[in-house]
């Protein structure tokens, strides 16, 4: 047995594996070199992800689960995390002048992102309830870090706290879901438990329920849909900028993975159940966020209730949970995810001699003093309230499309009227970078990083109309294998007495 | 060659709008004018290629709406009435650019000015050549455009702005007709194919639109609604009340577009569609009856305007009458005819009363004018050729076409036909008056202009001349050269099948062989209403003070232009702004902003606060609302899977 | 019967649980009987740990405690761990042996950066 072990049978894994070294690696190198390593690290870290991205392109995937029923490895994991390496490579460009220039270099930061991407990466392939638990953990303590890792700041501190303690709190909704599930079922294998909850009936029905709605209210949080999402708008503003641009990018990507996994396994035979639930936080959150979002003063929460809104829009197409749903879901999410990471970058430029500009005020008169950020900023807050023929509206098209094809008309009536409510609070800030009087210049010198990221994002977003199907078939594949049934195969755990 | 001609003037109009700052006015100027010669010399050729050898084509370019059964392409019809057309357009575009070289060359803004008239000549050239009715109507649009951007050039004249927005509104009511007319034609033939439609036209004489129960013959609603936008177009009594005004743009402006050519694109519209008009005699019979009082009422407005640009645009109007009475009697080789003639000649006449503005320092009234002859002899004898072009006197173009028309009418031998026949008759006499009062109150007796503009009267520069002898040259000959071919014996070889007309309908045979008495009607009064004019204003100048006392009422009538302004100002445009501040006040104000947008954005705003204030920054009640939302949805799905019963 | 059989097999537990109270209950009285008691000012202080003895738990004290018992617990847990490992390393063979040994690897990484950061130096 010894041999089922070797290297090569871990192949599908490498890219997780490669990421661990790399954690330690650096966690060794930093402590010796110190703070100053910090560029450094982050180079390398740049170039461990492109590596990273080159192995998960070359892993052998499968619906086969790996180490004894932990893991799987399959093309809808490999798809997302592939999104996930570049976003995780985007919150390194955008963080790293942003330490130097605020004078917080700490060497801790850009090992504590990766060890966040780790656990992302197990997330998505979690194929166990432990493993699945364990991988939430690793990802969920690296992010309370991060949220706390401006401590000088109490406002920092206090995100971090507060997203501990509700983080523990849904963390414990999740393992008291995970200990009824085993409760009633006695296994924790999605593949087992998603054949045993589909033959239960009666009490032990409702007990599975019971569990599932624990774990759903645990992820729920993690992807801050409402109402769970009280902490969103707190750790977004607390949270120093790269980490909240972080936030915003990688940690709901990885949560919405896992949730869909769950769904679509375990779960499936409990689609009444869970659908309603599904609609209900879509809905929440689309009016939840459109309606608080009005009246944000500090772009950094307006930032958070749009994330919320947009994980509403999200949830849409999961809600039917048809190919095309996903699909429309992950188009979304990308297009989004492209879209944010421009208007984080132009945030991040809003500094003045080291001095943060958050508030939606401090970009009164961007177009006088900087007319191509402003110019970059309004193209962005135009795509995001979705005005074609911008990216944005691409995104909500296809959302919409599906939810239409599936006859869900209230759906579509909600999801375009808070489309229409969210639209003031963007094109707001358009309206304060025109029309409102100039303040003092920011500072110049936005780096390169920034800059790429900037224009990528913008001429992604104008661009997108010219090949508006680019993204659908990535999307389309990652939602199709997370839909096709794995053949039926004999988990096996691994033999200790043989 | 065909590309050419059509997509040179786009090319400059690009290259001018676009870079005309940059490259300075002369080399606009030059680069607008050089383009539309190459297009007037290429239409020339295809003139020669189509017409002389018979080689009408369809150029395919590219399909531009294909969904479901409707598909509609981009492609040049290039065909014999294609061809007239576009060789009257690009010779007088082409005569038109190089004049406004030396008119405008006071102006500040040349190169848009340049730009624009490229950009009508492409629109007008887009619209003649279609070969479907959506390819058409983005030409008819097109031109609309350039005619308000024209029209309110000098934009900051508020009256020019005034008279620009007048022209694209009253134009809107004629497209609309033109759109609900390709509706129609869409509905009963499934197609904006002109070869589809004519095609199938006798499939489809019988058919009929229901509409509020009643029945209507089909085709003629669709005439008449084709002629609503035709109406529009070409001034059409009714819808005429923008082209006075339309006075307002630059001269050459007037000259193109509202003598030459975009107020003809209603009688191309019609002559296009005679295979279509040729089974809707009741359309026909509209079309006859309207072009007939046009011609009338217009011509008794132009007798007692002073303005010397009014005179020639009621006079442009007044003859379009004749042209759209002359398809109404099915002589669509006539009217064709004198579209072109009178394009040369008008073009000619509007171009030298723009010399003679250009020497009074922008002076237009006539009663400040007169004993100009003497001063600039060149643009008076000009002028001579198309006052008698327009009069109708015989070896001058005018003669031929006008005579055809009134003769066609009276051959039509129906009532309508007689009663066009009368009207063209009073009208023919009042044109000549009315010409030759503009005449010598312009050139003759003595000067009533004040000293210092008197000082400065000269002859235009020959830049502005040379454009007027060559429409001198086409107001003189091309009446009788082209005679037989539009309307004598060769007509039938000269339009092959691109005009329809139904043999028993064929009234420009039947004018050939009409009673002496009616050919030379027309000339006789022509030549005493010109005489008139001369006892009138030169001999007896008190004459018509007199005049004016005793037929007061009409005088009024006539100078006040049928009161049709203020007819319309009472009932559309007071009623329009009552209703429309009605709403606006009362609906809009106060019911749906204040429901709708305000009220909701007032709402929003309220709810994002009280969701704002649920966002109190305490971790205890963050956890409380998690909890309870947990509790809150297990019951909800437990409730509903065990049916409310635990 | 059956329910008192079942019973009988929490009879040790109910041993060892009165052994293990009168054990500490003999304690005590011993203590309380024979030490010699003779407090002073120094001896009633609070414990060298800087805690008061009788006082609400909810006070400020240096993290530094925090941070120790923190890191002792992750080497407690290691050794935990550690003991049904050695017990069963017979059974399991080299995959258990280098599971093991990646597993200390890890644990030894966190101990560098502890050690360097200067999480073990009281001051």
């Amino acid at each position: 047995m010894n041999n089922m072990l070797t290297l090569t049978a871990l192949q599908p894994l490498w890219a997780e594996l490669f990421m661990a070294m790399m954690v330690m690696g650096f966690l060794i190198f930093g402590v010796f070199k110190g703070d100053q390593s910090t560029r450094l690290l982050t180079f390398l870290g740049i170039l461990g992800l492109f590596f990273v991205s080159v192995l998960l392109m070359n892993a052998p995937l499968g619906k086969e689960p790996l180490l004894g029923g932990m893991l799987v490895q399959d093309v809808f994991g490999r798809n997302v995390k592939l999104i996930l390496v570049v976003a995780l490579a985007v919150s390194y460009m955008l963080s790293l002048k942003y330490l130097y220039d605020t004078g917080f270099v700490k060497f801790e930061f850009p090992i504590l992102i990766l060890l966040a991407g780790l656990g992302m990466f197990l997330m998505v392939s979690a194929h166990h309830l432990l493993s699945f638990y364990m991988a939430l953990e690793l990802q969920s303590l690296s992010l309370y870090i991060l949220a706390a890792f401006h401590r000088n700041s109490a406002k920092s501190a206090e995100a971090g706290i507060k997203y501990f303690i509700l983080g523990a709190l849904s963390s414990g909704l999740i393992l008291f879901g995970i200990s009824l599930l085993y409760g009633f079922t006695g296994v924790l294998d999605y593949t087992q438990l998603g054949q045993i909850i589909a033959e239960l009936e009666g009490i032990e029905k409702t007990g599975v329920v019971f569990g599932m709605m624990f774990l759903m209210a645990g992820l729920a949080f993690k992807i801050s849909a409402v109402p769970f999402h009280m902490w969103t708008p707190d750790v977004y503003e607390g949270a120093s900028l790269p980490v909240t641009a972080f936030f915003a990018l990688a940690p709901k990507l990885a949560a919405l993975a896992l949730l869909l996994r769950l769904l679509v396994g375990p779960f499936e035979a409990l689609v009444t159940d869970w659908q309603m639930v599904i609609m209900f936080l879509s809905v929440m959150s689309m009016v939840w966020a459109a309606f608080a979002g009005l009246v944000q003063k500090n772009l950094k929460r307006l930032m958070a209730y749009s994330s919320i809104g947009n994980m509403g829009y999200a949830l849409l197409g999961v809600v039917m949970l048809t190919t095309e749903g996903v699909t429309a879901t992950f188009f979304y999410l990308m297009l989004y995810l492209i879209m944010v990471a421009g208007v984080f970058a132009v945030m991040l430029c809003m500094q003045r001699d080291g001095v943060v500009f958050k508030q939606i005020e401090d970009l009164a008169g961007l177009s006088k003093n900087h007319p191509k950020l402003a110019y970059a900023m309004a193209l962005l807050m135009f795509s995001m309230s979705g005005i074609p023929p911008l990216s944005g509206f691409f995104g909500k098209m296809i959302v919409f499309q599906e939810v239409v094809a599936q006859e869900m008309y209230v759906l579509a009536l909600v999801g375009v009227l808070t489309s229409v409510v969210a639209a003031y609070y963007y094109l707001r800030i358009i309206k304060v970078m025109f029309f409102d009087a100039p303040d003092m210049p920011y500072s110049k010198g936005f780096g390169v990083f920034r800059n790429g990221v900037i224009i990528v994002s913008v001429l992604f977003a104008v661009f997108y109309v010219l090949r508006p199907d680019a993204l659908l078939p990535f999307a389309r594949t990652t939602a199709t294998d997370l839909l096709t049934p794995p053949a039926i195969i004999q988990t096996h755990d691994i033999q200790l007495d043989n | 060659m065909d590309y050419i001609a059509v997509f040179t003037p786009l090319v400059t109009f690009l290259f001018v709008g676009l870079f005309g700052k940059s490259i300075g006015d002369k080399a606009s100027q030059f680069i607008t004018c050089a383009g539309i010669i190459v297009s007037a010399v290429c239409s020339v050729m295809l003139f020669n290629d189509v017409i002389l050898h018979a080689n009408s084509r369809i150029l395919f370019l590219s399909s531009w709406i294909d969904v479901g059964t409707f598909s509609v392409e981009w492609s040049l019809r290039i065909d014999q009435l294609t061809v007239v057309m576009m060789n009257v357009i690009t010779i007088v575009s082409a005569c038109v650019h190089v004049y406004s070289v030396g008119y405008m060359s006071h102006d500040k803004a040349k190169a848009r000015f340049m730009a624009y008239l490229s950009l009508f000549t492409f629109a007008m050239l887009m619209l003649v050549t279609s070969d479907n009715l959506l390819q058409l109507f983005f030409g008819w649009e097109g031109v609309g455009l350039a005619s308000y951007l024209l029209i309110g050039f000098w934009n900051h004249k508020e009256s020019a702005n005034a008279a620009s927005m007048k022209a694209f509104i009253v134009n809107r009511v004629g497209d609309f007709g033109l759109a609900l007319g390709i509706m129609a034609i869409f509905m009963i033939f499934g197609s904006v194919n002109f070869s589809t439609i004519f095609e199938n036209v006798q499939a489809h004489t019988g058919d009929v639109i229901k509409f509020l129960g009643h029945e209507f013959h089909a085709l003629t609603v669709i005439g008449l609604l084709l002629f609503i936008g035709a109406m529009g177009k070409s001034a059409q009594l009714g819808l005429h009340t923008w082209l006075p005004d339309a006075m307002e743009g630059p001269t050459p402006v007037s000259a193109l577009i509202h003598a030459a050519t975009m107020v003809t694109a209603g009688v191309f519209l019609v002559a296009r569609f005679s295979p279509l008009y040729e089974y809707a005699p009741d359309a026909l019979m509209v079309v006859t009856l309207v072009g007939g009082t046009t011609a009338l009422i217009a011509a008794t407005i132009a007798m007692t305007q002073f303005d010397i640009k009014r005179v020639i645009a009621y006079s442009t109007m007044s003859q379009l009458g004749y042209m759209f009475f002359a398809l109404g009697v099915s002589a669509y080789g006539a009217a064709m005819f004198h579209l072109m003639t009178h394009a040369f000649f008008k073009a000619l006449l509007f171009l030298g009363a723009g010399s003679v503005i250009h020497a009074m320092s922008d002076e237009q009234d006539m009663r400040n004018m007169g004993g100009l002859w003497t001063k600039i002899p060149v643009t008076y004898c000009l002028m001579w050729i198309g006052g008698l072009a327009l009069a109708g006197i015989p070896l001058f173009a005018g003669y031929y076409s006008k005579d055809m028309i009134l003769e066609s009418a009276y051959a039509d031998h129906t009532w309508f036909g007689e009663y066009a026949f009368w009207a063209g008759i009073a009208a023919a006499f009042m044109t000549a008056f009315y010409t030759w009062r503009l005449m010598i109150l312009t050139f003759h007796g003595k000067s009533r202009a004040p000293i210092e503009v008197q000082k400065k009267i000269h002859e235009s520069p020959k830049i502005m001349l040379f454009p007027l002898m060559v429409l001198a040259m086409g107001a003189v000959f091309s009446g009788a050269y082209f005679y037989d071919g539009f309307v004598g014996e060769g007509r039938t070889h000269f339009w092959e099948s691109s005009l329809h007309v139904l043999p028993e309908n064929d009234t420009i045979e039947n004018a050939h062989h009409v009673p002496e008495w009616v050919k030379s009607l027309p000339l006789v009064m022509g030549v005493s209403g010109i005489a008139l004019a001369y006892v009138f204003y030169l001999f007896f100048p008190v004459l018509p003070s007199i005049f004016r006392k005793i037929f007061m009422p009409f005088h009024l009538l006539f100078y006040r232009k049928w009161f049709f302004d203020e007819i319309y100002n009472v009932f559309f445009v007071k009623t329009a702004r009552g209703l429309g501040k009605l709403f606006w006040k009362r609906g809009d104000k106060a019911l749906i902003d204040g429901l709708g947008p305000d009220g909701l954005s007032s709402l929003s705003h309220r709810i994002g606060r009280r969701l704002g204030q649920m966002q109190t920054g305490f971790i205890y009640h963050y956890a409380f609302v998690m909890v309870v939302s947990v509790v809150g949805l297990l019951s909800w799905v437990f409730l509903r899977t065990n049916g409310g019963i635990l | 019967m059956a329910s008192n059989a079942f019973l009988l097999e929490y009879l040790p537990i109910v041993i060892f649980l009165c052994i293990a109270g009168g054990m500490s209950c003999v304690m005590l009285l011993f203590s309380l009987l024979v030490s010699k008691r003779n407090p002073d000012p120094e001896k009633n202080a609070a414990y060298e740990c800087g805690f008061d003895a009788f006082e609400d738990a909810r006070s400020k004290f240096d993290v530094r405690f925090y941070l120790v018992a923190i890191l002792f617990i992750i080497f407690d847990l290691e050794v935990a761990f550690l003991f049904p490992w050695a017990v069963t390393l017979g059974k399991i063979g080299m995959f258990g042996f280098w599971s093991m040994v990646i597993f200390l690897g890890i644990l030894t990484v966190g101990f560098i950066y502890e050690w360097k950061k200067g999480a073990l130096d009281w001051e």
